[in-house]
Order: structure tokens, then C-alpha cells, then sequence
């Protein structure tokens, strides 16, 4: 019992880390199904991207030997701002070249082209880093190597707040863009009705563009902040935690935003718990190596009896 | 005078080339088994023979003389090409499974592969030793005999087609892409067990998997050759093949096409939405069941990294490819996807190589396109479903075969 | 004897009360109407009897039994058929096929007479081959039973909608504005044949219709919805002159699709 208690603050610091990840992550896929009601299957590649955009921005920085005699945030921020700019405009490129043309065919059609994105984008990253380093699998520099030591058993890095504080500042942006703007208005007018919305003259096809922009480049921005907690990735990193922060979208209420925001916290916080205690209690017959499982079953049971999620609206379907 | 003249008509339509090729491409692959393409020439020939409009009764025989004779024959000489043309029959039945579920029924079923690793796993574990761990030696000394795997087969059919009615029960409500992800996340969960179920007790045997799978047995013959899985899986793809075009052109087969094109319209009709759809996801699981006890049967080893999501979307591409709905466009698909991958990808790597080791052209050895294969794949989706969303070959709904059943019933009361 | 005896049936979506405690009863080889203006909420009624909507105040006995716990399938078990405003056939499916999904409630054939083509299920399918192009040549479209649904023509796309309810051998018919997008001689050539269909196959048939000619002409009985409350009920002489009926009616002339089905 002791140790279990001695380990709390720890994982609560671990599980909030990794659920702020989730969250920016499900923001994406919450923005694009609350528009198109369209599961962006390759966003967990959009994400990816943005992890090999900001490690290989890093990486430039250190061979170039800026990186040691500059401050770590302005490296940060540099890493993200790429990582934003890449994939948001990766995002945008994907919708127009495999989304756009298949927006009028049946869902499955869309679902099925948003496979193949997310296969091709693998490898084709895998591809490019293959010529370009001769290696897939990237390590990320280590930014920020000091802690805070709060309590006994309680050391938070510093790189854990940075990431945090630039997660959060993402989502207030986000919350205040799509309550207060213009074409914040704009997309969630889109998300009612989209004849609608085209009737009182809103440009649709541009806000879609800048749905996926914007999710796009979330994705970019959880993606560099990944890689830098994490620093290790490869161009299949993204696939499971795409399932993830897919699931911590579901979670919340798809369509919700502030309900990927919470599905998220909660999903991290679940999943490291999960792990540490599934041991734990089943005195290490089952462990972390179930934490996946963890987070499907989650994901199976909120679609079986609440596919509504927490703070999602329950749709009545039009007849 | 009209004969020939028939026959000016079929040079003029260019069929005499499809002809000539359907009658010496089999002969060309029986003398030269090695040729590659001499072997992708002869497929050819039998896509042609499909297509080509010629007297049933002619196409039939030669359809045979092809996958009876030379096929065999050919195979003895050239175990390699027989092993593709077996890879390719495996399949096609798997996408004929999975095209009942997403084809048929409309529903995205992305966990099929799990239920090809239920089947495969099932028939692994008591054909292997593995079973002794659970079962004591006292009671039965494990592995079973191959006279088992025939039993297997339809066993492993009603497991799987059973546990495809537990998770279709509760989720098949959900819509399409929630679907979807729901039966990726039990098709993953199925993985994850299998890599971890090596303790407390050992089931699985865990990543290192289950070996050796004993082979198929049959009146005291150990069919362990290329050639005995070619004609087992042959026989079961007749009978996949006959049975998924006969519930498609039925009440069932046009409740699912109901029921894609309009839930709602359907349920109104009083077509019970969800037991249609949880027999068409367990018709699809229960194929993919059985050929999972193939698979064990002829790898004679399985391990969890056979059935992972790549192999999902390897089927699922075939169908697209093909034609969603359309059995024989599904056939085709698997056909050409296989020999996209087996071969083709395979033959350009090596050839690659060669180039890089005679020093003619270096190519980075993270070029080789055989480590590539989900480049392909999203691509054969991507574009499929921007320029060819109904597929190669579209589905096509006919009547013929229940005419046949009208011409009968009017025969019968006549007489 | 009443066919459908409806009772104090409410229905509120959120605060929107859109059917408000109507009453209605029909009798077996009845035609009714029922007639309001645009959002009177005649759809929402219809939907309900359909079994769309699984909440509902009030009470619904058809045939002499109870309808609760409503789902479509129950419906449809019930030998409730309906029409929708905007046609929902299976557009992908021959119209033959289309007639053969309505024949599906009297089909048996089980997988394993399917998959091994027994002589009990071929006959079957035969059976329901004859019948459904016997259907088609009933509403005039016998020609185009080969055809994909989505190939025809509006009009024919109507009939075969109607043929493919007919296929469910109803015991009452729900006709969603069966008139809307026919022009004045196929509207004429409709009332004939909504008045044929009662007489050869006796189903009490009920519907949502807009033009007024059309309903005063063929219904035994007409019902007007307005708010989602029924202000007048009767034969229809009574219901033209009735003067709520007029007020309702009183500048209402657009003919905008309601509530979409």
C-alpha cells in the first residue's frame, strides 16, 4: 500500500502529461467529425508528421550548433511553430487531394481513402527519413534536463510544464477562436448545417480548409511536444495514439470540444493508473503490457451505453 | 460462310488474341514453370477466360483442364509459383468473407482479421503441444493428429462465426465508422492478448508463437506439399465462393443490400436490422475462421505478428480494388494485390539489388520496395476511392439466377 | 370495426410539442386523409404510427391489438405499410428487387436452405419472382423491372414505392403525400388508382396529402392537424366548410416541403 501511494504523485504527473497530449490530438479528430461527421483516420499520421517536423527541426538546430547556446523554450517554440506549420499544411493538402473528392460518395468511401492517407503518410515518411538519415526511427534532443522537486516523491522536469503551459495556451486559443471569431462562428454554423450555412453565405469549402488546418496543426503541435517528452519516434508512432485520442474524443462527446479536452485528461490519467495498478492488483500476472487494452475496452463500453460520450449531445437522427 | 465470317467479327474485335492466349498460356506455363512471365501471362489467361464471351460449356472445360491439370502439373515443377496461386485462392476467400460483411451488408468491418487469428490460433494450439498446458497428459497427450484438421475446419467456422455475433451484438448499433474503429480496437485487443497470454498460464506462447503445427492428414497420407494445401484451399473456395453468390442472389442478400442503401427504408419493410447484420458479420468471420486454420495448417507455425492491422487492410484493399459487392471483382482483387505484393514488389527488389551489387546504379538499400508495402496499399486506396469508388469491377445486380428457379417452377407445372 | 384507434397521442421533441393529444380512428377499407398546413406536424404523426420514434404519450391499437414499445420492424410486422414524402426506395437495386425486399416478411428460406439451394427455397424464390413482376405489371412497370430504381423516372419511382408497400400485403397503407411532384393528369390518374388499390387489395389506406382536389375526391374521412392539434375531423364536405379549417388554411399557400423525411 505504501508503495502505491509513494508512486501517486508520480503518475498523476505522468497521466496528466500524456492526457494533455491525447487531448490536443483528439481536438483534431473532434473539429473534423463535428464539421463532416468524419472519423479523420490518417489525423494519428498528421500527428506523426508533426513528431518528425519538430525533431528534425531540433536535430538541424543541434548539428548547426544553435541549439546548446540558445534558450531551450525558444527551441521549443521553434520546434513546435514547424511542427504547427507542416502539418497543418498537410492537413489541408490531404482533404483537398483525398477527402474533398469523395465528400459526396457514401461515408464508407471517405473512411476507406482515410486509411490509405494514414498507410501511405507512414510509409512514405519512413521513406524520406530512410534516404535522408538512412534511419527510421528518430531520437529527439533532449530539451530541459532540471526537475522541481515539489515533495519527497515528487519531481516535476521542467520540460513536463513546458509542455503542458503550450497545451493549455493551445486550447484557451482554440476555445476563444471558435467562441468569439468570426470564422470560429463561422465552423460551428458549418457544423449545424452545412446547406445552411453555404445559404447565408458563409465559403463552406474554406472553412472545412480551416477546420483541418487548424486540427491539422494541433495535431503538429501534440505531435512535436510528444517527441520531445518521449524522444524516441518512429513513422508508426502515431497509429496507436491516434486510437487513443481518438477513443479520449469518444470519451468526451465527439463534435465537443471541450469534451476532447476532458476525455483526453481523463484517458491519460486512466491508462497510467491502469497500468501501474493492473499489476498491481493482480499481483503482476497481468501488467502494463495491457494498458492498450485498456484503453479499447473504454473505448468499446462509452460506444455500447453512452455513445454520446460526457459532454457530447445525444444526435436524434433526422427521418 | 457465316462461321467464318463470325470469325472476322472476333479478329476485328480483337478476341482472337484473348482466344489464342486462353488456349496457349496454359500449355506455355506448363512447359516453361519458371518463367515469371509466362506465370503472369497464364493469369492473365484466366482473367480473359472470364471475361471473354465464349460457349460456358468450353470456358468450363478449360476453367478445369487449368486449375486441375496444369496448374498441378506445373506446380510439381515450380513449387514457388504454385505457392502464389495457392496465396492468391487463400485470398480470395478471405475478401469474399470480408466482402459479405463490408460488400454485402455495408458494415466496415476493420477486426476481420482477428477472427482469421481466432481460427488459426484455435486449431494451432490443440495441433501443437501447446494444449498440454492446460489439458493434463493424463487425460489426452497433445499435439492431435492432422486427421483432426478437417473437424477444425468447420469448428473453427462456428467459433469464430460465434464469437462474430458476441462483439456484433452490442456494437453492430453503432454506424458505420464507429463500427469500424470498434472492431479495429477488438481486432488489436485479440493481438495484444495473443503477444501477453504466455503467463499465468502459458497459452499463446507469446510473441514466439505456436510451432509445429501438424499437417492435414487424410486416410494415413501427410498432406504437407504445396500441392495438397493447393487443392484443400481450391475446395474451399468452391464452396465460399458458391455460398456467398448464393446468399447474395437470396431474401438475406438482398435484406443486406437493403439495409446499405437505406436502414431506415428497410427496417420499414420488417427486415430485422440486427440480425441480418450479425449474420452477414458472421458468415465473414466464420470464412476467415476457417481459413485461419488453413493458414496454421500450411505456415505450420502462427504467431500474433500474422494478424496485425496491415493484414486487415491487405483484404480490405482487395475489395475495394475489385468491386465492393461483386464476388467475382473481389476474386480478381485478391489476385492482383497477392501478385502486387508476393511478386511484383519482391521481383523489383531483387532486381534492384542485382543492380546495386553489379554496381550498374546504386539504390539505397532503405529503397527496397519490398519494406513498402503499405505505400502501395494507401495508395491502391486512395486512388480507388477518388477515381474508381465502385471498383474495378462494379457490382451488378441480375436476376438471372432466380429466373433459372422461374423456368424450372413453369417446367414443373407443365409437366 | 376500427383499424387503428389512436388515443391522446402527444409527441415533443425538447420543448417543441409537435403532435399535441390528437384522436383518430379509421375503420378496415377506409380511405382517410389527414391535412394541415406545412409544420402541422402530419409528418411527425406518421412517424410514430411508423415507429420511428420510440417515446410517445397516448395509445395506438391497430387491428384490435395495442401497439407499444414501437420499433419499424414491429411495425411492418403489424402489416403497417408507408410511402415517404421523399422517396426512399433502394436506389442501387432493380425495381424488381425492390418489390422482392417489401415480400421479405413472408419469405422463409433459412442460410441453410439458401446456401445449399433446397427445392422448398427455390420454389419460394420463384414464387416471389412471379409475384413481384405480377406487381410491377399491376402499377404499369412491368417493362422496367430490370432497371436500377434510381433509373426511373419520378413518377414511376412513385408507383414502384407504392407497389413495394403493397408487397408487404398491409392491412393499412401510409401514404406520405403520394401527389407531391405529379402533375394534374398523373395527380388524376393517382386518385383512381388509390381508390383501385383499396378495392383489389382492402387495406385501409391513410394519408398526408396537400392537394386539396385530390382529398376531398377519394376520402371517406379527413382529419386537419394544425400545431400539432387536430382543430376538425369528418367527412370531407363537413371539414371544407369548417371554420377553423379556413382560418388555418387562410394564406397558406406555399407549398414547401415540411419536416423532411
Amino acid at each position: 500500500m505504501d508503495m502505491i501511494v509513494q508512486m501517486l504523485p508520480q503518475l498523476l504527473i505522468d497521466g496528466l502529461t500524456l492526457g494533455f497530449v491525447y487531448a490536443i490530438v483528439a481536438l483534431g479528430y473532434t473539429m473534423v467529425y463535428g464539421i463532416l461527421e468524419f472519423i479523420n483516420f490518417a489525423h494519428s499520421e498528421i500527428f506523426m508528421v508533426g513528431a518528425f517536423a519538430g525533431t528534425e527541426t531540433l536535430l538541424f538546430l543541434q548539428s548547426a550548433g544553435y541549439l546548446e547556446n540558445m534558450p531551450a523554450p525558444l527551441a521549443l517554440f521553434l520546434a513546435v511553430g514547424v511542427g504547427i506549420i507542416l502539418s497543418g499544411l498537410l492537413g489541408v493538402t490531404v482533404e483537398r487531394i483525398a477527402y474533398k473528392p469523395v465528400r459526396h460518395a457514401p461515408k464508407l468511401v471517405a473512411f476507406i481513402s482515410a486509411i490509405g492517407v494514414s498507410f501511405f503518410l507512414q510509409d512514405a515518411v519512413r521513406l524520406i527519413e530512410g534516404l535522408w538519415k538512412n534511419a527510421f526511427y528518430l531520437s529527439t534532443p533532449q530539451l530541459f534536463d532540471s526537475s522541481i522537486q515539489i515533495m519527497d516523491t515528487m519531481k516535476i522536469p521542467v520540460k513536463v510544464i513546458y509542455i503542458v503551459a503550450i497545451a493549455i495556451v493551445m486550447m484557451v486559443a482554440l476555445s476563444l477562436f471558435v467562441g468569439k471569431h468570426k470564422w470560429g462562428k463561422a465552423m460551428r454554423t458549418v457544423a449545424q448545417d452545412k446547406d445552411t450555412a453555404a445559404l447565408v453565405g458563409i465559403n463552406v469549402d474554406a472553412v472545412i480548409s480551416l477546420t483541418f488546418l487548424i486540427g491539422a496543426g494541433l495535431g503538429g503541435a501534440a505531435g512535436t511536444l510528444f517527441s520531445v517528452q518521449y524522444t524516441l519516434i518512429s513513422p508508426y508512432v502515431g497509429f496507436i495514439l491516434g486510437m487513443k485520442a481518438f477513443t479520449a474524443a469518444v470519451l468526451g462527446g465527439i463534435g465537443s470540444i471541450p469534451g476532447a479536452m476532458l476525455g483526453g485528461l481523463l484517458l491519460g490519467l486512466v491508462e497510467v493508473f491502469g497500468a501501474a495498478f493492473l499489476g498491481i492488483a493482480t499481483g503482476g500476472v497481468i501488467g502494463a503490457e495491457y494498458k492498450d487494452v485498456l484503453a479499447f475496452t473504454i473505448l468499446i463500453i462509452i460506444l455500447i451505453f453512452k455513445p454520446s460520450g460526457l459532454l457530447g449531445k445525444a444526435v436524434v437522427e433526422k427521418v | 460462310m457465316d462461321t467464318i465470317k463470325n470469325y472476322f467479327r472476333l479478329i476485328k474485335e480483337k478476341q482472337l488474341i484473348q482466344l489464342v492466349l486462353i488456349f496457349l498460356a496454359p500449355i506455355l506455363f506448363y512447359l516453361f514453370s519458371k518463367s515469371s512471365i509466362i506465370f503472369l501471362l497464364f493469369l492473365a489467361s484466366l482473367f480473359l477466360l472470364y471475361r471473354i464471351r465464349l460457349d460456358m460449356k468450353i470456358k468450363g472445360i478449360v476453367a478445369l483442364l487449368d486449375l486441375l491439370l496444369i496448374i498441378p502439373l506445373a506446380g510439381l515443377e515450380n513449387s514457388y509459383y504454385l505457392g502464389i496461386i495457392t496465396q492468391i485462392v487463400i485470398y480470395a476467400v478471405l475478401a469474399i468473407g470480408l466482402n459479405v460483411v463490408i460488400g454485402f451488408a455495408g458494415l466496415l468491418d476493420l477486426g476481420y482479421v482477428g477472427f482469421y487469428a481466432v481460427g488459426a490460433y484455435l486449431y494451432a494450439f490443440f495441433a501443437t503441444s501447446q494444449a498440454n498446458n492446460v489439458i493434463p497428459e493424463s487425460i489426452y497427450q497433445f499435439p492431435l493428429s492432422g486427421n483432426w484438421f478437417w473437424l477444425f475446419l468447420p469448428l473453427a467456422l462456428i467459433v469464430s462465426a460465434g464469437m462474430g455475433v458476441l462483439l456484433g451484438l452490442p456494437v453492430l448499433r453503432l454506424k458505420g465508422d464507429y463500427l469500424a474503429i470498434v472492431t479495429l480496437g477488438f481486432a488489436e485487443i485479440i493481438r495484444i492478448i495473443l503477444n501477453n497470454a504466455d503467463k499465468p498460464i502459458n497459452l499463446t506462447n507469446g510473441p514466439k508463437g505456436l510451432t509445429p503445427v501438424k499437417p492435414p492428414e487424410i486416410f494415413g497420407i501427410v498432406m504437407n506439399q504445396p500441392i495438397h494445401f493447393y487443392f484443400i484451399v481450391l475446395v474451399l473456395f468452391v464452396i465460399v465462393f458458391i455460398s456467398a453468390y448464393r446468399l447474395d442472389h437470396s431474401r438475406i442478400g438482398r435484406a443486406w443490400a437493403a439495409i446499405r442503401e437505406d436502414e431506415l427504408a428497410a427496417r420499414t419493410m420488417g427486415i430485422p436490422l440486427v440480425r441480418m447484420k450479425l449474420l452477414a458479420f458472421a458468415t465473414g468471420a466464420g470464412f476467415a475462421g476457417m481459413m485461419g486454420v488453413v493458414f496454421a495448417a500450411r505456415q505450420t507455425f502462427v504467431d500474433p505478428s500474422s494478424f496485425g492491422f496491415m493484414e486487415s487492410i491487405g483484404i480490405l484493399a482487395m475489395v475495394i480494388m475489385g468491386g465492393m459487392g461483386n464476388i467475382r471483382g473481389v476474386i480478381v482483387g485478391a489476385a492482383a494485390v497477392v501478385i502486387l505484393q508476393l511478386h511484383l514488389l519482391k521481383e523489383l527488389s531483387t532486381f534492384l539489388t542485382q543492380l546495386s551489387v553489379s554496381g550498374i546504379l546504386y539504390i539505397p538499400s532503405q529503397l527496397d520496395p519490398a519494406k513498402y508495402e503499405k505505400l502501395v496499399f494507401g495508395l491502391i486506396l486512395i486512388l480507388m476511392c477518388v477515381f474508381r469508388p465502385k471498383g474495378l469491377m462494379p457490382a451488378k445486380r441480375t436476376m438471372e439466377l432466380i429466373k433459372g428457379f422461374r423456368k424450372k417452377l413453369t417446367k414443373e407445372s407443365l409437366s | 370495426m376500427a383499424l387503428l384507434e389512436i388515443k391522446n397521442l402527444s409527441k415533443a421533441f425538447g420543448g417543441l410539442v409537435a403532435v399535441n393529444q390528437v384522436d383518430f380512428v379509421m375503420n378496415e377499407g377506409q380511405i382517410a386523409s389527414i391535412i394541415g398546413p406545412n409544420g402541422a406536424g402530419k409528418t411527425t404523426f406518421f412517424n410514430i404510427i411508423s415507429g420511428y420514434y420510440p417515446g410517445f404519450d397516448g395509445t395506438i391499437t391497430f387491428d384490435g391489438k395495442g401497439l407499444i414499445n414501437l420499433t419499424p420492424e414491429k411495425v411492418a410486422k403489424h402489416r403497417i405499410a408507408r410511402t415517404f414524402q421523399n422517396i426512399r426506395l433502394f436506389p442501387e437495386m432493380l425495381a424488381v428487387e425492390n418489390i422482392m425486399v417489401g415480400m421479405h416478411m413472408d419469405l422463409k428460406a433459412s442460410i441453410f436452405h439458401i446456401v445449399l439451394h433446397s427445392g422448398g427455397m427455390k420454389r419460394e424464390e420463384g414464387e416471389a419472382y412471379e409475384q413481384a413482376v405480377e406487381l410491377l405489371k399491376y402499377v404499369g412497370l412491368e417493362t422496367r423491372k430490370n432497371e436500377l430504381a434510381k433509373n426511373l423516372a419520378y413518377g414511376e419511382q412513385r408507383r414502384l414505392e407504392i407497389a413495394r408497400a403493397i408487397a408487404m400485403k398491409p392491412k393499412l397503407l401510409l401514404l406520405d403525400e403520394p401527389a407531391a411532384g405529379l402533375n394534374p393528369k398523373e395527380t388524376e390518374e393517382l386518385k383512381n388508382f388509390i381508390g383501385k388499390l383499396r378495392d383489389d387489395f382492402g387495406c385501409g389506406i391513410l394519408l398526408i396529402e396537400h392537394d386539396m382536389k385530390l382529398v376531398m375526391e377519394i376520402s371517406d374521412k379527413v382529419a386537419v392537424l394544425n400545431y400539432g392539434e387536430k382543430i376538425a375531423e369528418g367527412a370531407p364536405d363537413e371539414v371544407k366548410n369548417n371554420p377553423m379549417v379556413i382560418e388555418a388554411y387562410l394564406g397558406i399557400e406555399d407549398e414547401d416541403e415540411e419536416e423532411a423525411v
